[in-house]
């Protein structure tokens, strides 16, 4: 009875105190800034400090513009690492294993230093400018304060994170199911369509909220390499808040803010629910789909076959 | 180019090809700044600097401001990472292990308060740290590291936690382990490599935030990071160079160490439900 009692209670001590510490330092505040971006300087109730980011132009194409980075980020990575991902998976051949080693060293660095260091090679002075110009060419990348640089150094470190998501998830994509799907002939993009991707869809969303959620409050990157017009929404918070110091416009645009990761957060949740379901449908379409395949085959066989009996007789 | 191609084949070809490319983009930069560190003169069109020398190490590791700061960012690692096990641990562990009312409520609010952004929540945790006086403190700025990167202090582990089977504990437990001593033998071991990939995520949050030990830390407490964009804006490109090297150096350290045990399935483990 008391081993039960006690049963009873241990999770909630043993939660509790992350959960306390996360409730007075981050729940309270955020409540504190959600009541907040709904009032006057004076304390009366508005809706000004949201109206404004809609007004104004400069802030409604930094909507646009944080929107497009962080889409054509995920996006990019999502992809770059899917192909990365795979390779490691499936070739194993001396360079794949040193490459498995070395892609994880990125996502574990500090970014600002990381960053500065893409921004030595890449600036319009920098490596790639220098070199070219020693083979006497006068080039200039343009990447760095533009949304190109954004973008370039963001992959630099989302393409690692989410190749490390994905290639556990390819690690548990077992080799006999491609075999034996390749052994009724399945070619190597419906392998890749419909046995692969379904096993590894659910990572691949994880993978893409964790690295756009990432990306909209995202401020180290955006404050070095990014153009100054538009600019991320990020850097706008900065400006309000240090440049500015009005707290309730920052407020009202933390909560627009929270509202875009939300809808991240809410596709996250609905694909992890779903996470029998997926398994083993997709397992069970896979399985099918190979059967159907090897039955065909075997008709197939048997036809040209009998055929070739037929002509023979 | 085509006789490389043909003696190593089209896949071998192709192989080398993406790996130089890989190794270009990811390690090219950090060859270029450590290059760039070393350099006495470093002029306009030159592509390596012209001579070497430890000029500007000297004069980063000359500066007390510098070296603190140093200091107070190796410290403040160590201390939160510490201080985020002994805190996240349980709570990773139980959300796991047990079953209880508001689980997943749990385990979600520390997605929901990871996707606020950071800085709304600095200014209103700023008002708050004034009232109790923490502002300007060491531990404040621990507070602040700790929550930043609590989420994956959680989920990693619990991930972890996940994958070691209840009945390895059970059977501890039946040959007359107590419960720590079942904890710290059988479960803390298998569920290592979760543990030390969240540590190595907590120890590098601490070391590269910036805005918000800017805000709450000020005008005491002065971090490498928030240093370091002071650098970049102000300074020769091999000042920064030598700052950013030695930030990126305790990383690079403990990753070397930890490399066995740094799996990208625990990741991954603890990022799913």
């Amino acid at each position: 009875m008391t081993q039960q009692k006690q049963h009873k209670w241990l999770p909630y001590i043993m939660v509790l105190p992350a959960f306390s510490i996360m409730l007075c330092v981050v729940v309270l505040p955020v409540i504190n800034t959600v009541v907040k971006s709904f009032c006057t300087t004076d304390g009366a109730f508005t809706l000004d400090n949201y109206l404004y980011f809609f007004k104004s132009r400069e802030s409604f194409e930094s909507f646009v513009f944080t929107l497009v980075v962080s889409l054509s980020v995920m996006a990019l990575s999502v992809v770059l690492s899917f192909l990365l991902a795979l390779y490691l998976r499936f070739s194993k051949g001396p360079v794949s294993r040193l490459l498995g080693k070395l892609y994880l060293l990125p996502r574990f660095m500090p970014g600002i230093a990381a960053v500065y260091a893409v921004m030595n090679v890449i600036k319009d002075a920098g490596l790639i400018h220098r070199i070219l110009l020693a083979f006497g060419i006068q080039y200039q990348p343009g990447l760095i304060y533009d949304i190109k640089g954004i973008i370039l150094c963001n992959l630099w470190f989302s393409v690692p994170f989410s190749a490390m998501l994905l290639s556990a998830a390819l690690s548990s994509v077992n080799d006999s199911y491609i075999e034996s799907a390749r052994d009724c002939g399945c070619s190597a993009w419906n392998i890749l369509k419909t046995i692969i991707l379904p096993l590894t869809y659910k990572d691949i969303i994880v993978s893409a909220t964790f690295i756009l959620m990432g990306q909209i409050g995202s401020f180290t990157i955006p404050y070095l390499t990014g153009p100054n017009n538009p600019k991320m929404l990020g850097i706008l918070l900065y400006q309000q808040t240090s440049t500015y110091m009005d707290y309730q416009r920052a407020a009202a645009l933390s909560v627009l803010m929270f509202l875009i990761c939300l809808g991240g957060a809410v596709v996250y949740i609905r694909a992890n629910m779903r996470e029998d379901v997926w398994e083993n449908t997709s397992l069970h379409t896979a399985k099918k789909k190979i059967s159907r395949r090897t039955a065909q085959g075997t008709r197939w066989g048997a036809l040209t076959k009998s055929k070739v009996g037929e002509s023979h007789v | 180019m085509k006789r490389l191609y043909y003696t190593l084949g089209k896949n071998k070809f192709w192989e080398y090809l993406l790996c130089a490319a890989f190794l270009l983009i990811f390690y090219g930069p950090l060859v270029n700044m450590v290059l760039v560190s070393f350099a006495e003169k470093y002029e306009y069109p030159n592509v390596v600097p012209a001579t070497y020398g430890f000029k500007w190490w000297n004069y980063v590791f000359s500066n007390g401001k510098l070296v603190e700061s140093i200091l107070v960012s190796l410290a403040l690692a160590v201390v939160v990472t510490l201080l985020s096990l002994v805190v996240c641990l349980p709570a990773a562990y139980a959300l796991a292990r047990y079953d209880f009312k508001g689980r997943s409520l749990v385990r979600l609010s520390f997605l929901f308060t990871n996707a606020f952004p950071k800085m709304g929540i600095y200014t209103a945790m700023a008002v708050i740290f004034y009232k109790i006086g923490l502002m300007g403190t060491f531990f404040g700025v621990v507070l602040v590291h700790i929550v930043n990167t609590m989420m994956f202090m959680v989920w990693i582990p619990s991930g972890s936690f996940r994958t070691v089977h209840i009945q390895q504990e059970e059977s501890a437990r039946d040959v007359g382990a107590s419960a720590l001593r079942t904890f710290f033998m059988i479960t803390l071991p298998m569920a290592k490599p979760g543990i030390i990939v969240a540590a190595l995520y907590t120890f590098l949050g601490s070391m590269e935030e910036a805005q918000g030990s800017l805000l709450i830390g000020l005008p005491n407490v002065h971090t490498m990071p928030s240093e370091l964009y002071g650098i970049i804006m102000s300074f020769p490109d091999t000042a920064g160079a030598v700052f950013a090297i030695v930030l990126l150096v305790p990383s690079v350290v403990l990753m070397i160490v930890f490399r066995k045990y740094l799996s990208a399935s625990a990741l991954s483990n603890g990022l799913k439900m």
